[in-house]
């Protein structure tokens, strides 16, 4: 990838971060914050949603175009959500301990909460929120967090309620489950203060660590999700939704700026060249006998063919601006925004089933000469009508430079078109929730990761790969309390990393396992009830029936301490049994029969103990 | 410093800029800012720079004029479609249709019906009329007066269908007492929204548009148009006399008692159809007999009742017992009772079960009652009756027998099982 000099180009960055909480409730109902399957729906119900303005009179400009679409959705509900979640029940108060975590991480970025804070209503109408809007909470605002090239702003701190995840598109419109619709969402907006990929990539992970340190964030894929605003000098403001992984965030930038450099290049070519945009028109006709499957199959359907004539673009609509993604690619993801496949143009024309001689009499018909491209629509006649429109609308855009808009995040790292940037104009107050005043005096803390690595070292003896492993690993939590209560600080990381990872290796379902569980069977250990080498079998045996408590499953399979007589029997037996070799070699047979008793007790004994007993019979015979 | 002003407020180690709002309390400043977000700040801590007087016109925010769009057209008559007459009264459906215009006396016209609810075009020729302006909780008897008055003159003026926009809270009152007051040749349809109109998932939009699909049928009776069950899939038309209000929040909180719904609007196809015998388009003649006797109350028995409670209906026309069961109240409360009636209050039995029949027969306090002069308002619903025995003090002549005869398909001649 070519590398760019970004202070040259003029470089702004920011970042947008959306975590999930890991609350016990939702933020308006006191539904829980699970997901589920959306096999285990037990009901379902649609709904269409309309557009409406803000309390200052104005309509959204993303809100007006995604409902232009006429679409209707299906909601998939649970025995874990409820008439809030369905839009059929007002919100309750927003919920305490998400405001309480929000508070935190304020602390963590330095930022002053607001005096009093007023829950707005955020216009989303492509279906993701029941009531059509998301609710949105700013919550405190300036603050400001390190990286590597220097500090980064925090211009807000919002807490939000999560949208419904997108199950599929239905023949009618889309499919939505409402089991994550509503969960708290904080979003977390840099200042434009980032002037590389680098430290794009860094601000995103310290934002990451500062998270985690509540100890009070969801872990796993989705529940955390990176949006990107990038801009250069000459080039537009561009947010880059969804990116999935930490580890893109630099690619995104870096491809954006190539995006835009190249968009900036296309504007001056055209320039030069005095280019237009011709009127949409009309040019099924030069397809009547035509080979190309596309768009024979949507003439015979009753549709049309819709042609754009692009005056100066020939070979500018062709040429390749992101990494497999060309000038054509843009008006492409415009039509199919209107409901087409895509588009054809000239550029990569004849092709496709499309021959020389069509595309000869396709320039005829709108008037195109060699230095024109023509772009094409074949579809049912209002969707190839609106979307030669967006086309051509898009064309013209071109002509001007980079549009400013809302992208989505492809997984090989380039991005493509949403909808229009939203604006101010799609918030208004949600008068069902009565404001708040955050009291930042009664939040503690919370001690950072980077803290915790290094306590987890000096106070409990951890090594330094295993201190950072469970510091930002998902245990954290549980892993403090374990310590606090009793259990030994080296067993308890072990028990929690190294063991589950084992586990879950000998495809035993770790997942089934719950912070209760792990109580319990550390406590029996601590408390001397099972010996440590007992652990992971007890683990596997709560993991694969999880209904059981840990003293039922260890009874159950025989695990727990046995006596010191019966210990004492087991290492005699194998000493006797290997007599020969314990005359003759003394102390040195020691490690091979240890084993072996271990093995004989299999799990049941304390290896401590057997050690001591075994060193004994050993001693009272050589 | 004012409303709609841009504001700099400086509080502490923080500024915020933005628009001052009208939601500002006596506590905080509330302040727009860029981003669209409100935010509250202490007014005692604060420091306000004005930085642009009047940048928003927050009164008349609502009216949302689109800037460029010629108010004085209008809409053309169709001479192919039905005429609808849409009468508002406030309430949430209605704020959409009122908040251009504003005032309760306002008329309003074919073109502010389109602007609201944009979904209504193409479907009739409209004519709008706002009665009242009032949330539901505050309708009187006064008002379902002016209101069958409107309605009557809309009829008479031409009107093919009558489409009433209504509070939901009391929606069943109003529309009981049309019931009782018109003879009506042609669909009078009460319709509202459970949830606020200012939300994308409105239900205001299905619900109007069904209710002139009613409104347009061949049908002469008063209804209540609102969501069959929580999609967007039908509406349930309901017997004005029938229906009550069963959820607090749900969008399908409107249910027939007794009974499936009269009939239905499929959203879809707007198909309407009707699933029970009632009066077609034309088999009445329009007419209206709206005195009301207002001296009647509800009083709804319970165990531990203070007797006072009946003391209130000393010298009233009428009282409605919403008892137990089969239509009882305490035995203690009987002489009373006993004494309102040879006083010259008619009293009316009608049960809290709100399913099924009032029955005195069956046991003795049933049999005292009756004794006692109170009257057996068969399956009529309590709210129902009370409207009823409104209507009948000041139009019937015989009012224990008008109590116990179905005038507008409130009383269930058959009790057939329907679930």
């Amino acid at each position: 990838m070519t590398e760019y000099d970004y202070e040259d180009l003029g470089l702004v960055a920011g970042l947008e971060i959306h975590q999930q909480l890991d609350t016990a409730t939702k933020l308006f109902c006191n539904c829980p914050t699970e997901l589920r399957d959306p096999d285990e729906s037990t009901r379902r119900f649609t709904r269409y949603l309309h557009p409406t303005r803000s309390e200052l009179g104005e309509i959204d400009d993303a809100a007006l175009e995604e409902s232009k679409v006429d679409r209707e959705f299906e909601y998939l509900a649970y025995d874990t959500t409820c008439l809030v979640e369905e839009d059929d029940e007002p919100p309750h108060r927003l919920d305490d301990e998400a405001l309480e975590t929000v508070l935190e991480i304020a602390q963590l970025m330095a930022m002053s909460p607001v005096d009093q804070a007023n829950v707005m209503r955020k216009l989303v109408v492509d279906g993701s929120n029941t009531s059509g809007f998301q609710r949105s909470t700013l919550i405190a605002t300036d603050g400001e967090i390190e990286t590597e090239e220097g500090p980064v702003g925090i211009e807000d701190l919002l807490l939000e309620e999560e949208s419904a995840q997108r199950v599929e598109e239905t023949d009618d419109g889309v499919r939505y489950s409402l089991d994550r619709l509503g969960i708290p969402l904080v979003e977390i907006g840099t200042s434009p203060d980032i002037r590389s990929p680098e430290q794009a990539r860094d601000a995103a992970a310290r934002i990451g660590m500062l998270l985690r340190s509540t100890g009070k964030v969801k872990r796993g894929l989705g529940t955390i999700r990176q949006d990107v605003n990038v801009s250069i000098a000459e080039g537009a403001r561009v947010e880059i939704k969804g990116v999935q992984s930490l580890d893109d965030i630099d690619d995104i930038v870096r491809t954006e700026v190539g995006r835009q450099t190249e968009l900036v290049e296309i504007r001056d070519e055209l320039e030069a060249r005095d280019a237009a945009v011709g009127d949409p028109q009309d040019v099924s006709e030069v397809f009547a006998d035509t080979d190309s499957g596309v768009i024979g199959g949507a003439l015979d359907g009753g549709g049309s063919v819709m042609a754009v004539p692009l005056a100066g673009f020939d070979g500018l609509v062709g040429r390749e601006i992101a990494p497999d993604r060309r000038l054509g690619t843009e008006f492409s993801d415009h039509a199919k925004r209107h409901g087409a496949g895509g588009i054809f143009h000239t550029d990569e024309l004849p092709a496709y089933g499309v021959t020389s001689e069509e595309v000869d009499a396709l320039r005829d018909a709108v008037g195109a000469t060699e230095d024109d491209a023509v772009a094409i629509v074949a579809a049912a006649t209002d969707v190839a009508s609106s979307s030669i429109e967006a086309v051509a609308e898009r064309a013209r855009t071109a002509l001007e430079g980079v549009p400013e808009e809302t992208r989505g995040a492809n997984d090989d790292g380039t991005t493509r078109y949403l909808r229009p940037l939203p604006g101010a104009a799609r918030m208004y107050p949600e008068t069902d929730v009565p404001p708040v005043e955050p009291d930042p005096s009664e939040v503690a803390e919370p001690e950072l990761l980077t803290a915790k690595v290094e306590r987890y070292q000096a106070e409990y003896d951890l090594d330094a790969g295993l201190a950072e492993q469970v510091a930002y690993g998902k245990f954290m939590p549980l892993f403090e309390d374990l310590v606090a209560d009793g259990t030994d600080p080296t067993l308890a990381a072990t028990t929690l990393e190294s063991t589950v990872t084992e586990l879950r290796r000998d495809d035993v379902p770790v997942e089934n396992l719950t912070a209760t569980h792990f109580e319990q069977v550390l406590g029996m250990a601590t408390a001397g009830d099972l010996p440590n080498e007992g652990i992971p079998d007890l683990l596997s045996a709560l993991a694969t029936d999880p209904s059981r408590s840990a003293e039922e499953a260890a009874e159950a399979a025989g695990l727990g301490s046995a006596a010191e007589d019966e210990v004492r029997e087991a290492v005699l037996e194998v000493v006797e049994r290997n007599e020969g070799q314990v005359e003759q070699e003394g102390m040195q047979a020691f490690s091979g029969l240890m084993g072996e008793c271990m093995g004989a007790l299999r799990g049941k004994a304390d290896g401590d103990l057997v050690s001591e007993l075994l060193r004994e019979e050993i001693q009272k015979r050589a | 410093m004012n409303p709609g002003d841009r504001v700099r407020v400086e509080r502490a180690d923080r500024t915020y800029e933005g628009v001052l709002l009208p939601s500002s309390t006596e506590a905080h400043l509330v302040v727009k800012l860029e981003g669209g977000y409100n935010v509250g700040v202490d007014r005692d801590d604060a420091a306000v720079d004005v930085l642009e007087e009047g940048v928003h016109e927050i009164e008349s925010a609502q009216d949302a004029e689109e800037s460029g769009s010629d108010s004085d057209s209008e809409v053309e008559f169709d001479d192919d479609l039905p005429t609808i007459s849409l009468i508002s009264t406030g309430g949430t459906i209605a704020s959409t249709v009122d908040y251009r215009t504003g005032a309760v006396t306002a008329q309003f016209d074919a073109e502010d019906v389109l602007r609201a609810v944009p979904d209504l075009a193409g479907r009739a020729n409209y004519r709008g009329r706002v009665v009242t302006n009032i949330l539901s909780e505050n309708m009187t008897p006064e008002v379902w007066q002016d209101l069958a008055q409107a309605v009557y003159e809309e009829i008479e003026a031409g009107a093919d269908g009558v489409v009433v926009m209504h509070g939901t809270d009391t929606m069943q009152y109003s529309a009981s007492a049309l019931s009782f007051m018109l003879e009506t040749p042609v669909p009078v349809v009460f319709t509202g929204s459970q949830r606020s109109a200012d939300r994308p998932s409105s239900d205001n939009v299905m619900n109007a548009v069904s209710a002139v699909e009613a409104a347009k049928s061949d049908c002469a009776e008063v209804l209540v148009c609102m969501h069959a069950s929580e999609s967007d899939d039908d509406c349930a038309l309901h017997r004005g006399t029938r229906v009550r209000k069963n959820h607090t929040s749900r969008r399908d909180a409107f249910e027939t008692v007794g009974a499936e719904p009269l009939g239905t609007v499929e959203y879809d196809s707007l198909d309407v159809t009707f699933h029970r015998e009632h009066r077609e388009r034309g088999e009445t003649d329009l007419a209206i007999d709206p005195a009301l006797e207002s001296d009647v109350e509800l009083v709804k028995f319970t165990p531990g009742m203070d007797p006072a409670f009946l003391d209130v209906a000393e010298g009233s026309a009428g009282l409605i017992l919403e008892g137990t069961g089969l239509g009882h109240v305490h035995t203690d409360l009987i002489p009373k009772i006993e004494e309102l009636v040879a006083d010259g209050t008619t009293v009316v039995m009608t049960s809290q079960c709100l399913e099924g029949r009032v029955c005195d027969r069956v046991y003795d306090t049933g049999r005292d009652l009756l004794e006692a002069g109170v009257i057996e308002g068969e399956d009529t619903l309590p709210g129902t009756a009370k409207v009823k025995l409104m209507w009948a003090l000041a139009n019937a002549d015989a009012v224990e027998e008008t109590m116990q005869t179905s005038i507008a398909g409130e009383i269930q001649r058959r009790s057939t099982p329907w679930t």
